[in-house]
Formats: structure tokens, C-alpha cells, sequence
């Protein structure tokens, strides 16, 4: 059967370190962070943060940089363009899958601002999830152009300007998995189901005017699990920072796999 | 079974597509529309009877296309029925042994519903006008 609670020792100590905020705060306030550390054996735990918020940026990774700056340099987290662009800071804010470089903080209802990795993940530290399996996924659908007729001698491969738009949108996914890690479906079954993050992808090509695969690639999908484990849930595209529609992308696969049959 | 595969490409990729998967989702489409229709046609069938006594409702559902009808009705709510309960087993039933009786189980559930409802609809229709 799934697994509907944590394993015992992946269970959440909430009772974690408290960090007072300084002297004179002008404006306190609390994050609330998911801590684990493999080598200490110890269950994770959510350790409390008070911070001034009058001296810090105004993005959820303002103040994850800030913490691990000026009072816990043991706290992990990815981050890099800090800008919405490479996806590194996805993590679970205040319950949304989102990136923390494009969350404000003043955007968050409520007096504490609670952080934890992607759900579902297995973690490797803090609020670093383990992503291997859900780039394997992506890798599975060969998010490449497959063509067998040889690109002209003297240009590249014609696009016109229609086909180039149908493609742009899928195309500015950032793999953050936010999407994938938001799926009830991928939770239980991201064994033999692809998520919505590598069916986004598998749908860019699919519908590249350009490549000459697309039966190959509606063949390799179609599967009670790899495919058809969507249940139209779409907290996918709920959660996509970016704005994306995989959930849309999936119904279009799916439309794609009945016409070809009748 | 999945192989046991060393990468974890050779992981997702697995034993391949099945293959199938497609049918299943478009009879879940085809037969919630049928449903869609018969339900209601059974609805205001019921409101426009006089009264919901036994005798008005034999009655009725003894009429060749009511008994018709209600004999799709029934087939289409159990066919629906066993192609969403066998998803709902595959999501949650992870053991390869359980979750093949929980299917067989559920199948041979709803074939045994969707025979003694149709016997019951034969019978009444059987026995009016």
C-alpha cells in the first residue's frame, strides 16, 4: 500500500531550535524551517528563525541567505540566478510548491512563514530535495529533435513563426519540479508515472513542427502508468512558478493518443 | 515485474510502455457520458411517475424501453464503476500479489452487481405487459 504517514524516522520534530531575532528589530518576523541532517542521525526537526525583516530583501531567499549569512551558516538550500530563471530555490513556502527567489515574503498571510523541501522527495539535506529520479524522468522522454531527413546543406531546419509559438510556451519550463512534486499521482506512483514536469516536456517535442518522432514518442508514453496515471488533478499547473500549463499538455497528449486510433 | 536496473534512467525506463492504456481512458470517457444521459432520462423518468409505489414502478420499468434503458444504465454504471475502481486499485495497491486479487476481486465484483441487476430488470420486464 501507499504510504500515508512518514516512516518513523522521517518524522518532523516541530519542537526544533528557536533563534530570537536581535536587539532592537524593527520589524520581527518568524520562519520556520525543516531541518534534516543524514550524518547526525537525528529525526528532522523545524527550527524557528526571528528576523528582521527592516534590514533584509524582501524574497523568501532574502531571508534563507540572510539566516544562513548572519546565523546559521549549517543551513542548505540550492539557489543560483535568483531571478525566476534556473529553477535551484523550488521548496515548499507556506504550503505552495514555488522558488523562493520569486516569493515575497510580504506576500504570505499569516505571522510565520514556514519552509520545507519539495514534498514527497527524498531529502538530502535541509531543503534539498533529491532530484535524480525526476531528471532520469525527464531524460526518458529524449528532450531532444529526432529527425530522419538531413537538415539543409546551407541553413538550419525552417520553423515558421506559427509553429515557433505553439512550442514557446512549453519551452520556458526551468525544471524546478515544483509541478512534479505537487502531483498526488507522482507521490504515490512517481516509480512508473513520468509527472507532469517530463510530460510538459514530452509534449514540446511532440508538437515541434520539426522533429519526425512524434509516433515514437506517443508510443513510449503510452502506458497505464507513464501517461495515464494523470487524473487531471492540476495542482501542477496551480503550482508552476512560471506560469506553464503541463495539466493542459497532458490532455492535448492524451487527445493526441485517441485521434491516432480512430 | 520491473527489472532490477543499476541507473536511474535504466530505473524509469523500466520493462517500457505498455502499450495500452488508452482504451481504458476512453472508455471512462464513452461511458461517463452514457451515464450522463441515463441518469437523467432515469430521474425524470421517476419524477413523471403518478406516485413511487411498487406497483407504479413495476410498471413501468416493465415497459420494453424502459427495461431497455435501465439495463444500459445499469451496464454502463458498472462498467464505469470497475475501470475507475481498478485505477484507484493501481494508485494505492503497491504489492504485486495484493493488488492483482483487489483487481480480479473488483472485476468479478462488478460483473456479479451488473448480472443480478440485469437478472432483476429481465425478470420485471419479463413479467408485464
Amino acid at each position: 500500500m501507499v504510504e500515508l504517514t512518514l516512516p518513523p524516522d522521517s518524522r518532523v520534530n516541530k519542537n526544533g531550535l528557536v533563534y530570537r531575532a536581535p536587539e532592537g528589530a524593527k520589524k520581527p518576523r518568524t520562519f520556520r524551517i525543516y531541518r534534516f541532517d543524514p550524518d547526525s542521525g537525528e529525526n528532522p526537526r523545524v527550527d524557528s528563525y526571528e528576523i528582521d525583516m527592516a534590514a533584509c530583501g524582501p524574497m523568501v531567499l532574502d531571508a534563507l541567505i540572510k539566516i544562513k549569512n548572519e546565523i546559521d551558516p549549517t543551513l542548505s538550500f540550492r539557489r543560483s540566478c535568483r531571478e525566476g530563471i534556473c529553477g535551484s530555490c523550488a521548496m515548499n513556502i507556506d504550503g505552495v510548491n514555488t522558488l523562493a527567489c520569486t516569493r515575497a515574503c510580504e506576500d504570505i498571510t499569516g505571522s510565520e512563514v514556514r519552509i520545507y523541501p519539495l514534498p514527497h522527495m527524498p531529502v538530502v539535506k535541509d531543503l534539498v530535495p533529491d532530484l535524480t529520479q525526476f531528471y532520469a524522468q525527464y531524460a526518458a522522454v529524449k528532450p531532444w529533435l529526432e529527425t530522419r531527413t538531413p537538415a539543409p546543406p546551407d541553413r538550419e531546419r525552417y520553423q515558421s513563426k506559427e509553429d515557433q509559438e505553439k512550442i514557446d510556451r512549453p519551452s520556458a519550463c526551468i525544471l524546478c519540479a515544483c509541478c512534479s512534486t505537487s502531483c498526488p499521482s507522482y507521490w504515490w506512483n512517481s516509480d512508473r508515472y513520468l509527472g507532469p514536469a517530463a510530460l510538459l516536456a514530452a509534449y514540446r517535442w511532440i508538437i515541434d513542427s520539426r522533429d519526425e518522432s512524434t509516433g515514437e514518442r506517443l508510443d513510449a508514453l503510452e502506458d497505464p502508468f507513464r501517461l495515464y496515471r494523470c487524473h487531471t488533478i492540476m495542482n501542477c499547473t496551480e503550482a508552476c512558478p512560471k506560469d506553464l500549463n503541463p495539466a493542459k499538455a497532458i490532455g492535448e497528449i492524451k487527445k493526441m493518443m485517441v485521434s491516432r486510433q480512430h | 515485474m520491473k527489472r532490477a536496473a543499476s541507473t536511474p534512467l535504466g530505473r524509469v525506463l523500466g520493462s517500457g510502455a505498455a502499450h495500452s492504456g488508452t482504451q481504458h481512458w476512453w472508455q471512462q470517457r464513452v461511458t461517463a457520458i452514457a451515464l450522463t444521459v441515463l441518469t437523467l432520462w432515469f430521474v425524470i423518468s421517476l419524477l413523471c411517475l403518478p406516485d413511487l409505489s411498487w406497483s407504479s414502478v413495476h410498471t413501468w420499468l416493465a415497459k420494453p424501453f424502459s427495461a431497455l434503458s435501465m439495463s444500459m444504465l445499469v451496464l454502463a454504471a458498472c462498467w464505469h464503476s470497475q475501470l475507475g475502481v481498478s485505477v484507484v486499485i493501481e494508485d494505492y495497491v503497491h504489492g504485486a500479489v495484493s493488488k492483482t486479487l483487489a483487481l480480479l476481486l473488483s472485476t468479478f465484483a462488478h460483473l456479479a452487481v451488473a448480472g443480478v441487476a440485469l437478472l432483476a430488470v429481465l425478470r420485471i420486464a419479463a413479467s408485464g405487459n
